[in-house]
């Protein structure tokens, strides 16, 4: 039990029982429906999964400092409609460039949540709300809303969703779904490496004494709302290579989805601790339970208010059984210090609760 | 006097600043601007979200939000509707419809008040799963086929110009005004939304009073949904969706603070007025729905950013103090 | 430095029943060798408002030397350290670190200058684990973290300072006494040359107190200046080289650890201003209004038991954190008690919140006015009738505004509230008068107990004295007042009886007659009384 208490904090056993829960609910989808446990079902899952788990990995950022970003789902839709029309109007464009114009894209459009945030002062939640508006606003005017259609792009990215990056025993891994793997890695490997990202967590956890240590929080700040707009817009090239056909409406409702699956995922809301591993595990949770419900003939309309539920259960399990690890953790650790110089304490003192 | 001075140099003087200035300009436009019709019809665009920006605006000012509003009126519009589709009364399911407001106010309020989890995420996972229940019953489907005495309830003049929900509006903006600024329940809010632990201090029910406002919260979403429903004469399961935002903007950029404790009913009334007008002027320049949106988002984080400036301009002009 | 350190229980000194004992001497002071000092602090001053927090105080720290600072609450300790911290600037007066005059303008340029403060309340990051905490602000660690470095560096300060802990664990998890350990470390990690320990061992047994204690002294023997802040009298004279004393914002005495004694210490603190403050002219006292027996909360105070009769002022003396405004909070039922009985007029009631306590006729004025005793943006009449809104409503349930203005108004010549209007907000207010705010409002509750924590703090010369009459024409009017008090003149002057506590444990209970300035101040820092009574 001690190496175990060692290695392992509350905060990664709130995550391996959400691992372990996909995989009962997994079982348990797989006994009740026929043929589950296929090529399909995985990629049906993982490619409605590709998406969110891209935002989710930006919100995570924007979350762990205590802030949340409202206007992803927006951007989704503006990255993914220009990346549309340039692609439309210039066929011959390489891919990578595609990429690259609608992650600078998401990019920019982050820097302004950034500023307004890091250096107006201006609460996250309302900064947010207002881009959320005004993009969303902006994408419709300069869509003169028109749609980008699929017979419009060229045909390497209307066929992306299927192509495969490796086929390992059966099962055939997209390009997509690599491509979403890969942005976790790189975002957890830095999230849990790199000094700077460690400031992340820092200003979440104590925002006063990290101002006080002097770390340069705006910055920082800053930082998060740019790669969270990043995302989206790496989001938004994916989006637009799932669906072909965008409307003005691509990407509502992403905002929600984002911060559904960073919730599920054990983020605490109040910033300072979670991972983007556990933010691609509520991502996937979510999307295995879609996926699966609608196999099982339950409407799609079940969807949402399980969706909920669930989103409610994560905040209170989190709140009451997280606070009961961290107790018994606590414990534990007492014990440790206590184990190597026993003495008795002062006869009828008051000793630290 | 001084005290109304003082205000009136402030946020809602600001606000009657850009009201004048709007309304003149839609003046220049057209001359019937202020005629009793168009303002009736001003109010009727946008008269479902004013009416639930009253409550919003006493849960924010108590230092809380409620990201559900919208999910519960679609819920109660298609509560409605899946009862009168199965044959019950539309009375009735109207009645029905009411308490599933009443039920969504008080799931959101116990777990904000008396479990304690912020209502950031409570009433997300409320926006969410209320609007999931709306789409269970009545899937993908639109309900429509009303009596024609509930189709001409949201749109049809009652007393005078005014429709039912106009007036209903206007009865709810003075209950709210009075409740905020003359009742103790008003003080509560205020109060609570200073210091939550100074309220306790005091001997302040705060559990109560904050399911109070959920509640009230959730009823007065579920009128509104009604009257959205009675308006378009027809549900859908998607109806309402996105609502939230813009009632959230209206109360914010009203002056209420998003920290809470601060704000008043005199200054969303005016923003009601603001974005009213901005709206219909905007739309009469031919500038499309959505860019009016982005405008009144602009609007929104001005209405914050240019104060912080101010006062960051003020502290560096003083000197630093320790 | 071996990792692999344990503790000799042997080490750990046996305290002499409550600690030393109060004749002459003591251990020998260390042979001080002529080193310059590292830091200088001269003729510093600093005023907040009408309060003049610090005056004229040069204070020199030497490397290789414990400084222990002595005073009673609201002495000037904490501002002075503060200033040290660049947290405050002082308003005129000179620091100079090794010989060159310096500006500490903010917490991290101190720490820069290698002055760093451990404070009763550690400040950590509670999401991120111990070696994090210990590394954060570092610069030039590499931008990237290697782990296991980090943990092995980590544990290393930690063994060096005999202590065992999970660098793993995040700091949310610590006891206090880790978390400060984690601070300790944190300090040592970035070079400290001058080390602030405000109150650190308050909430720590016996046994983390020696390893403490132990660490101070391998950092003093290592060089670092340590500036030594504690009202443990035992511990004080323990670790110091030297003692000073403050007392009203200046610095009354420094001396070698040698040449002072327990009780010359106390009286340096205490002064001779004890005469200053006129008794309260007792009043008869009626009925037993409380009896409170065996009280206590877990983890914060336990033992509690007094009676208070009407028309009686208790006062509650002793040291900030002994307990005593958790008894308050017991009696008041924001922080109800786990276990014991409180009897109000013969009826024994089980307080679980504020309402029942109002009910049963108990009124609390926290010590907090700012943050919790009043709402500071509402106006005066508001803040008055919180309470008891009920009163005002008509039939409507609207609050009658003019019958609230009356009470108000009524408050406000009774107690002599200096403002313009009673429509003021209270925010304007000076503290004397924000005070006397709050004492309406609890007044206005008709209560049968009232009490009252810290009921002058912060507030000018004249309003305290007009709060002072007023608690006497309370009591005369037969009301049982608790006035929780830190400042001893105060407590002596006005209470029938005193009762002291310490470290949430009940030490004593004076009687008028027997208690003075050197009784009370020895219970409350747990000295035991050998010889006569001074």
């Amino acid at each position: 039990m001690n190496w175990l208490q060692r290695h392992i904090r509350p905060e990664q056993v709130r995550e391996l029982s959400l691992l372990l829960l996909i995989i009962v609910a997994v079982l348990v989808f797989g006994s009740l429906i026929p043929r589950y446990y296929t090529s399909l079902t995985f990629n049906r899952i993982a490619s409605s999964v590709v998406i969110i788990t891209v935002v989710a990995a930006g919100q995570t950022l924007v979350v762990l400092t205590r802030s949340i970003d409202l206007s992803v789902g927006s951007i989704v839709g503006c990255t993914a409609y220009f990346a549309g029309t340039q692609l439309a109007a210039h066929h011959g464009m390489p891919p990578a460039v595609a990429v690259l114009i609608a992650v600078a894209l998401g990019a920019f459009m982050g820097s302004l949540n950034g500023v307004l945030v890091a250096w107006g002062r201006v609460p996250p939640i309302i900064v947010t709300l207002g881009t959320l508006a005004i993009y969303r606003g902006i994408l419709i005017d300069y869509s003169g809303a028109k749609t980008v259609t699929t017979d419009s792009l060229p045909a390497w990215l209307v066929d992306l969703p299927t192509v495969d990056v490796a086929t390992v025993g059966g099962l055939e891994i997209r390009v997509v779904v690599a491509a979403a793997l890969l942005v976790v890695i790189v975002f957890q490997l830095a999230t849990s490496f790199l000094t700077v990202s460690r400031r992340l967590y820092a200003i979440g956890s104590n925002p006063e004494a990290a101002a006080l240590i002097g770390l340069p929080t705006q910055r920082i700040l800053f930082t998060a709302f740019v790669l969270s707009g990043a995302l989206s817009g790496l989001a938004g090239f994916l989006f637009l290579a799932r669906f072909g056909n965008i409307t003005v409406e691509a990407g509502r409702g992403l905002e929600l989805q984002s911060v559904a699956a960073v919730v599920v995922g054990g983020v605490n809301i109040f910033g300072g601790s979670g991972t983007i591993f556990g933010s691609m595990l509520g991502a996937v949770m979510i999307g295995t339970l879609e996926q699966s419900l609608f196999r099982l003939q339950i409407s799609e309309f079940w969807r949402d208010a399980i969706l909920g539920l669930l989103i409610l259960l994560a905040v209170a399990s989190d709140a009451v059984i997280l606070n009961r690890l961290r107790l018994l953790w606590a414990r534990t650790d007492l014990k440790l210090i206590a184990k190597s110089a026993p003495l008795p304490a002062r006869e009828g003192e008051v000793t630290a609760p | 006097m001084t005290a109304a001075l003082a205000r009136l140099r402030s946020w809602e003087g600001l606000l009657l600043a850009i009201l004048i200035v709007t309304v003149a300009l839609n003046l220049a436009n057209s001359p019937y601007y202020l005629g009793v019709e168009n303002i009736v019809n001003l109010f009727q665009l946008e008269i479902e979200k004013i009416i639930v920006a009253l409550t919003m605006t006493l849960i924010i000012i108590n230092g809380e939000i409620d990201l559900s509003v919208a999910s519960v009126m679609g819920l109660s519009a298609c509560v409605m509707a899946w009862l009168f589709k199965m044959g019950v009364a539309l009375p009735l399911a109207l009645l029905a419809a009411l308490g599933s407001g009443v039920l969504a106010g008080l799931f959101n309020g116990f777990w904000t008040a008396y479990v304690g989890l912020p209502s950031l995420a409570v009433t997300l996972a409320g926006l969410i799963g209320f609007r999931g229940v709306a789409r269970i019953l009545v899937e993908d489907r639109a309900i429509g086929n009303y009596p024609a005495w509930f189709n001409e309830l949201g749109q049809q003049a009652f007393l005078g110009p005014l429709t039912l929900s106009i007036m209903i509006f206007l009865a709810l903006f003075a209950v709210v005004a009075v409740v905020l600024h003359g009742s103790a329940l008003g003080r509560l809010v205020y109060v609570m939304g200073n210091s939550l632990e100074a309220a306790r201090y005091s001997g302040v029910r705060t559990k109560r009073v904050k399911m109070i406002l959920f509640v009230a919260s959730g009823v007065v979403a579920a009128l509104a949904g009604l009257l959205y429903a009675a308006r378009l004469g027809s549900v859908r399961g998607d109806m309402a969706q996105g609502f939230e935002l813009d009632i959230i903007t209206i109360v914010l950029l009203g002056g209420v603070s998003i920290f809470g404790g601060s704000g008043n009913l005199v200054g969303v009334g005016l923003s009601i007025f603001v974005i009213l007008n901005l709206r219909n002027g905007m739309g009469l320049a031919n500038i499309t729905g959505n860019t009016q949106t982005s405008v009144v988002g602009a609007l929104l984080i001005l209405s914050v950013l240019v104060p912080n400036m101010a006062q960051l301009i003020h502290n560096r002009w003083r000197g630093r103090e320790t | 430095m071996t990792g692999e350190r344990r503790l000799k229980p042997l080490l750990m000194r046996v305290w002499e029943a409550e600690g030393v004992s109060l004749t002459e001497g003591g251990a020998e002071p260390r042979a001080q060798a002529a080193v310059p000092p590292i830091l200088e602090i001269h003729d510093i001053a600093k005023r907040f408002g009408a309060t003049q927090a610090l005056e004229a105080v040069s204070l020199t720290l030497y490397p290789g030397e414990v400084h222990a600072l002595l005073g009673e609450n609201g002495a000037g300790k904490s501002t002075l350290i503060k200033i040290m911290t660049g947290v405050y600037q002082p308003d005129r007066g000179e620091i100079r670190l090794a010989g060159q005059p310096i500006v500490i303008g903010s917490a991290a340029e101190a720490q820069r200058h290698g002055i760093a403060a451990i404070y009763q309340e550690p400040l950590l990051f509670p999401d991120l684990n111990v070696a994090e905490n210990i590394f954060i602000s570092h610069q030039g660690r590499g931008a990237v973290t290697n782990w296991r470095q980090m943990f092995r560096e980590a544990e290393e300060i930690l063994a060096a300072l005999g202590v065992a802990l999970d660098v793993r664990s995040p700091a949310r998890g610590l006891t206090l006494a880790a978390q400060q350990s984690v601070e300790i470390a944190k300090a040592i990690s970035l070079n400290v040359r001058v080390l602030i320990m405000d109150e650190p061992t308050a909430s720590l047994s016996a046994h983390e107190v020696t390893q403490l204690f132990k660490l101070v002294k391998d950092l003093r023997d290592k060089g670092v200046a340590i500036l030594f802040v504690s009202h443990r009298m035992e511990e004080v004279f323990e670790i110091a080289d030297k003692v000073t004393v403050f007392r009203d914002g200046r610095l009354i005495s420094t001396r070698p650890r040698g040449e002072v004694t327990p009780r010359r210490a106390i009286a340096d603190m205490v002064g001779r201003e004890i005469g200053l403050l006129q008794p309260r002219a007792p009043v008869k006292q009626g009925d037993l209004i409380l009896s409170v027996r065996g009280l206590a909360r877990e983890g914060v105070f336990h033992d509690v038991s007094f009676d208070v009769r009407r028309g009686e002022v208790l006062g509650f003396a002793g040291l900030i954190g002994a307990g005593r405004t958790d008894v308050g909070l017991a009696l008041f039922g924001i922080e109800p008690a786990t276990s014991g009985t409180i009897v109000l007029d013969g009826k024994t009631r089980n307080i679980r919140s504020p309402r029942e306590a109002m009910a049963c006729g108990i009124a609390y004025l926290s010590e907090d006015r700012r943050q919790l005793g009043l709402s500071l943006p509402m106006s005066i009449a508001a803040n008055i009738s919180l309470p008891v809104l009920r009163r005002y409503l008509d039939r409507f349930g609207l609050v009658r505004t003019a019958s609230e203005r009356a009470t108000a108004e009524g408050f406000r010549s009774r107690l002599a509230i200096r403002t313009p209007s009673v429509d003021v907000s209270v925010a304007k207010l000076s503290g004397g008068n924000q005070q006397k705010v709050m004492l309406s409002k609890w007044l206005n509750t008709h209560p049968r107990l009232l009490i009252l924590d810290e009921p002058t703090r912060g507030i000018d010369v004249g309003a305290k004295s007009e709060v002072h009459a007023m608690i006497g024409e309370l009591a005369a009017e037969g009301i049982g007042i608790i006035m929780i008090s830190s400042e001893l003149p105060e407590v002596l002057a006005m209470s029938d009886r005193v009762l002291v506590m310490r470290e949430g444990r009940q030490m004593a209970i004076f009687d008028r007659a027997e208690a003075s300035g050197e009784r009370v101040m020895t219970a409350a820092m747990g000295q035991a009384l050998t010889g006569e009574a001074a």
